[in-house]
């Protein structure tokens, strides 16, 4: 089956039922996304499916019907998404892996959302654990976002 | 489809030529009313909180959905989290216990009016009879809706050992024609 | 004894020779004392200029050895070295190093000493150097207890000291300039007519100079990184997906693994039926392993699916099974002949309960789980004359030591790659994992193999913070507390945890009782003993260790014994307390809160100090009673390190303590049935979210004389704090964890 990420298209030879995660992960070595519990409990794999943020240990392979974007599609450490940048303002990482799905569901909540209120944030955010408890900065990284992307 | 629902009805006690009674009709609400009572139905029927629960599953009482959910004046997430980011709209075997189950629709919440969660018998009774309160649905459609709509299917066959309502969706839909069939009565009619 | 006084003597005359900023050991010792391990491995044009500091013209290396899961040691390391080498730590690459001794840890085993961190004694100071020497006879390369910074914090300036006036030396060759002459400025040595010669054009030339012993560290007032807000050097990787954690190494002609071993720990496996896993699709074998099965297979998935496919025959846990007689037997293990230690034992305790009104209670805290969100995963290459592990762990030498032992290989062709974990709180202080990854590559020889494990495996497999319960008695007299007598019972982490690392627990386990025995009150009649209840299902440290959960049984307690005496919390403790600097943590947190101000109606504040890991904190936890459950809605900290680093992350770890802390308390627990671990996964285990999480105000003190880490101490005074708030908020006294048992959470 032919799956698009980060603006290029693949050809996978794998079972329908292969949770998106793993097609990216083995097959296409884009590990960006993580794997953290596999019943969409932590949101580490959230990926996009044409810019709505989706769980990608729940996604099976041959139900992707856009074009994915993962961390790394995002933006890079040269060309960095406003989102991204924020996150590095506020220094919001700990041991990061929960960070890259945390990130993916801020971008694709703002998008959809350019003007949350806290609450709204709150609940935009919290399917997403983090076990270090960087909340705090995600909370802040968020609203530094939003009002970045507001002046684009 | 509609047929089929017949067929039901002439193969039940009581015959497409006769008219059920009211107590027929009382007691075939009843029935349904152990359906929309359930966790099953009512923990997406909550009404304009907009806030799912998680009952009859292992989380407690009263169990309101994880992670501060919310599916907004939307209904499905649009101005937070969509419940789609977990609850792909694809069909499921939803074999997987505590995963998010999925459906061949948009899993999204019911209008905010088609409250059941806490509400009496009556109230959900009068509610639903009324296409005024029930989303617009006469009760010819109210049945096909039981018969068509994937949600409705996945309430009476959910996996993972998640509990079903009292009475299967068969019966459901019987009981459903039966009460149409008696004129829709509430217990508290005059 | 006498080998190790000679060993110490000797370090600490050449140390205090050498350095005239009053180190007591240089790296200097390491190019005399010990092999540096980065010249076995140097490239072309690479020069070690000890074992911290790598050059070449490309650029420069800095080595971290301490482990980064998450508390942003390599950073700090980074920065620390940075800070005398006069270099941006941005522009450096790190590296972890190799698993050796010359990296050892000496504070982490002052942990396991029965001496306050608020001693000053001759006694305590030489048990603490005797740690040192011990640490380093050890070779003991491990990180934990907080202590990256205290140990580092000379090791690190010395090092990065000792390379700078290298490079000068090199530049003094080249010039013909006198040492006054020159100075260094990021990356560069200047000459008086301010012309810069890069320490990269010096990389060869740096290769031929004597190691300088001679350097002073810089005054603090110099600083250009330490203490003031820095950029870690993870972040922007960690923001864009680019960072390389152990479940992300790939290697060519990779397979891919997974283990199930049973569920019941210890129970092993009494035979399987794989011939449905077998022909699954990319199911390349399926392998016995000890107490259960791997799957290799060409993508993790599969290797999930098919683990699940085998049919296990699982033999029966040895250990007590059932959590209410897990409960039982800690209960039971509180007799005499049970008692492990009585550290604390001032006035006369039975007296002073003797015909007093006695206040007695119980409390219970649970098994807990780490579960860092980056479940166990390794991966490892194994070759007739090598044997390599890429892993995030805290424990490379052990690694090394224990993996030899397994293939009966040398230690010294034993690789382990460390890479940056997700997460840990202590879970990777354990090797099981990469034991199992071993054994494989053992049955498939010259193949990469990445081994992960689901996380319900993960859950069902971990090594948890013991349960514990605690007897607690008191008495109060003419509003004041005067009788505190706590007795804690729990399983020994240090007998379990130690023994699987291959070492001995001598003497009592501090653990037990940590946090509690060694706080910095003066009750007139005060006691506190450990009880050792016999081993049942192996644990291991968690982040904050004993004190962990000793945190809320001492805090508890003292909580009740001010409510019962009517006075004040804050103010009982700030009159029984001893040790400025915790004075100072306990006032700077009722200044903060404004303590004592009138909250309106459903609200309640709860303060709750502990001395861990030699800091003192102090927290404030403010709730609201809602129709809905308890609401956390403000937190305040104070806590003393010596000197903030980095007050920027500072901040982080402690608010990350304190939510790690809450979260646990809420809603998390470890029950056991038949063996088995009954949460599996984060619905059953969810600490807190991002929308329960409350403001968290933190403040940093430095009246404290040494330096400390910050990793862990925030994490002990967040559930009795947070207990003692919902006592003030509704009057309900809650003495059982996770509180989520007894009360909702919003």
């Amino acid at each position: 089956m032919k799956l698009t990420v980060n603006g290029k298209t693949y050809d996978v030879d794998v079972e329908d039922d292969m949770p998106l995660l793993w097609v990216l992960r083995d097959e296409l070595g884009i590990t960006g996304p993580k794997y953290g519990c596999g019943i969409a409990q932590c949101g580490a794999c959230t990926v996009h499916e044409d810019g709505v943020a989706v769980r990608s240990c729940q996604l099976a392979a041959s139900d992707v019907v856009g074009e994915i974007t993962t961390i790394e599609g995002l933006g890079t450490p040269n060309a960095l998404h406003a989102v991204q940048e924020a996150w590095i303002d506020l220094q919001v990482a700990q041991c990061g892996y929960c960070q890259a799905g945390q990130i993916m569901q801020a971008a694709s909540f703002l998008d959809l959302n350019s003007e949350p209120t806290d609450d709204q944030i709150d609940a935009a955010m919290s399917g997403n654990l983090c076990r270090c408890g960087s909340y705090l900065r995600i909370r802040e990284a968020v609203k530094t976002a939003a009002t970045k992307l507001r002046a684009v | 489809m509609r047929g089929i629902v017949l067929a039901v009805l002439i193969a039940g006690p009581v015959t497409a030529q006769d008219t059920p009674t009211k107590a027929q009709g009382l007691a075939a609400w009843d029935d349904m009313y152990s359906v929309t009572s359930h966790p099953r139905c009512t923990n997406c029927h909550v009404g304009k909180g907009g806030i799912p629960m998680w009952n009859g599953l292992t989380y407690g009482a009263d169990a309101v959905h994880g992670m501060h959910v919310q599916a907004g004046d939307s209904r499905v997430g649009a101005e937070t989290m969509p419940c789609r980011t977990c609850h792909i709209g694809v069909a499921s075997a939803n074999a997987t216990p505590h995963a998010p189950p999925m459906i061949d629709d948009a899993w999204r919440l019911p209008p905010a009016e088609l409250a059941w969660l806490g509400e009496s018998s009556q109230d959900i009774c009068v509610q639903l009879r009324d296409p005024e309160t029930n989303d617009g649905f006469d009760m010819e459609e109210l049945a096909t809706h039981l018969e068509a709509s994937a949600f409705v299917a996945w309430g009476f066959a959910p996996g993972a050992g998640r509990s079903t309502p009292p009475i299967g969706l068969d019966k459901m839909i019987a009981a459903l024609n039966l009460w149409a069939s008696a004129g829709t009565p509430c217990a508290n009619d005059p | 004894m006498g080998r190790v006084k000679t060993i110490a003597r000797r370090s600490f005359l050449i140390g205090s020779a050498a350095i005239a900023g009053g180190v007591a050991f240089g790296t200097y010792l390491y190019k005399r004392e010990g092999e540096n391990p980065l010249l076995a491995d140097l490239k072309p044009g690479e020069t070690a200029l000890n074992p911290y500091v790598k050059i070449d013209a490309q650029g420069i290396t800095l080595i971290t050895p301490r482990a980064d899961v998450g508390q942003g040691a390599w950073s700090m390391q980074a920065h620390m070295i940075a800070e005398e080498l006069d270099i941006d730590p941005a522009t450096a690459t790190l590296s972890p190093g190799p698993a050796s001794a010359i990296y050892y840890n000496g504070v982490v085993g002052a942990e396991g000493l029965p001496i306050a961190a608020t001693s000053d004694t001759l006694l305590a100071r030489t048990g603490r150097d005797a740690v040192d020497v011990a640490g380093k006879l050890m070779g003991l390369h491990i990180t934990g207890g907080s202590s990256t910074v205290p140990d580092m914090y000379d090791r690190l300036r010395m090092a990065g000291a000792v390379a700078r006036e290298t490079l000068i030396r090199a530049a003094m060759k080249q010039t013909g300039l006198p040492r006054d002459q020159l100075r260094t400025e990021n990356g560069c040595v200047v000459l008086p007519d301010g012309l810069r010669i890069e320490y990269l054009d010096m990389a060869v030339a740096a290769a031929d100079i004597e190691p300088v012993q001679d350097v002073t560290l810089r005054d603090p007032s110099q600083w250009r990184y330490l203490t003031k807000p820095q950029k870690r050097t993870d972040m922007v990787a960690k923001s864009t997906g680019t960072l390389t954690y152990g479940i992300d190494m790939m290697m060519d002609g990779m397979v891919y693994a997974t283990t199930r071993t049973n569920p019941a720990l210890g129970g092993g496996l009494i035979g399987f039926d794989a011939e449905a896993a077998q022909g699954m699709r990319g199911v390349r074998s399926v392998l016995p392993i000890t107490g259960g099965v791997a799957v290799v297979a060409d993508n993790t998935w599969r290797a999930f699916q098919a683990a699940q496919a085998v049919e296990c025959d699982w033999g029966p846990s040895p250990y007590i099974g059932n959590t209410d007689e897990q409960f039982d037997a800690v209960a039971n293990s509180m007799t005499d002949d049970h008692q492990d230690s009585r550290f604390k034992d001032e006035g006369d305790v039975v007296a002073a309960l003797d015909g007093a009104d006695v206040i007695e209670v119980e409390y219970r805290i649970p098994y807990l789980a780490h579960a860092p969100l980056e479940p166990m995963s390794v991966v490892v290459k194994m070759s007739q004359s090598r044997l390599d592990i890429w892993t995030g762990t805290q424990i490379p030498r052990f690694v090394q030591a224990n993996m030899a032992k397994l293939t009966g290989m040398d230690a010294g062709n034993i690789h382990v790659h460390v890479l940056m974990s997700g997460g840990s709180f202590g879970r990777r202080l354990e090797d099981d994992y990469i034991a199992q990854a071993v054994e494989i590559a053992m049955q498939l020889p010259d193949t990469p193999i990445k081994m992960i494990w689901q996380r319900e495996e993960d859950f069902s497999h971990d090594f948890p913070r013991p349960l514990a319960m605690a007897h607690a008695k008191g008495a109060v007299k003419s509003g004041a507390l005067d009788a505190f007598d706590l007795s804690i019972a729990a399983p020994s982490v240090a007998e379990s945890s130690l023994a699987r690392l291959g070492q001995p627990a001598i003497g009592p386990d501090v653990a037990i009782v940590a946090g509690a025995w060694d706080q910095p009150f003066a009750i007139p009649n005060y006691r506190v003993t450990g009880y050792r209840t016999p081993a049942m299902v192996p644990i291991s440290s968690w982040r904050s260790v004993g004190a962990s959960g000793n945190g809320f049984l001492h805090e508890s307690f003292m909580d009740e014994l001010c409510h019962a005496a009517g006075v004040d919390p804050l103010a009982e403790r700030l009159r029984l307390c001893w040790h400025d600097p915790s004075r100072k943590v306990l006032e700077a947190v009722g200044e903060m809160s404004d303590w004592g101000s009138d909250l309106g109606p459903n609200r309640g504040c709860g303060l709750a100090f502990t001395l861990a890991f030699g800091v003192p904190v102090a927290e404030v936890v403010e709730v609201l009673s809602t129709d809905d459950g308890i609401r956390i809605d403000k937190v305040f900290v104070a806590a003393d390190v010596g000197r903030v680093l980095d007050p920027v992350n500072f901040e982080a770890q402690v608010q990350g303590g304190v939510i790690f802390g809450l979260g646990h308390a809420m809603n998390c627990e470890l029950t056991y049935r038949d063996g088995v671990p009954e949460q599996d996964n984060f619905h059953a285990y969810e600490g807190m979210r991002l929308y329960q999480t409350p403001q968290i105000t933190v403040r940093g003190l430095e009246n404290g004389n040494k330096i400390r880490g910050i990793g862990e101490p925030a994490v002990p005074p967040a559930a009795p704090a947070l207990a003692n708030a919902i006592f003030a908020a509704t009057g309900q006294r809650i003495r059982e964890l996770p509180l989520s048992k007894s009360i909702d959470f919003i």
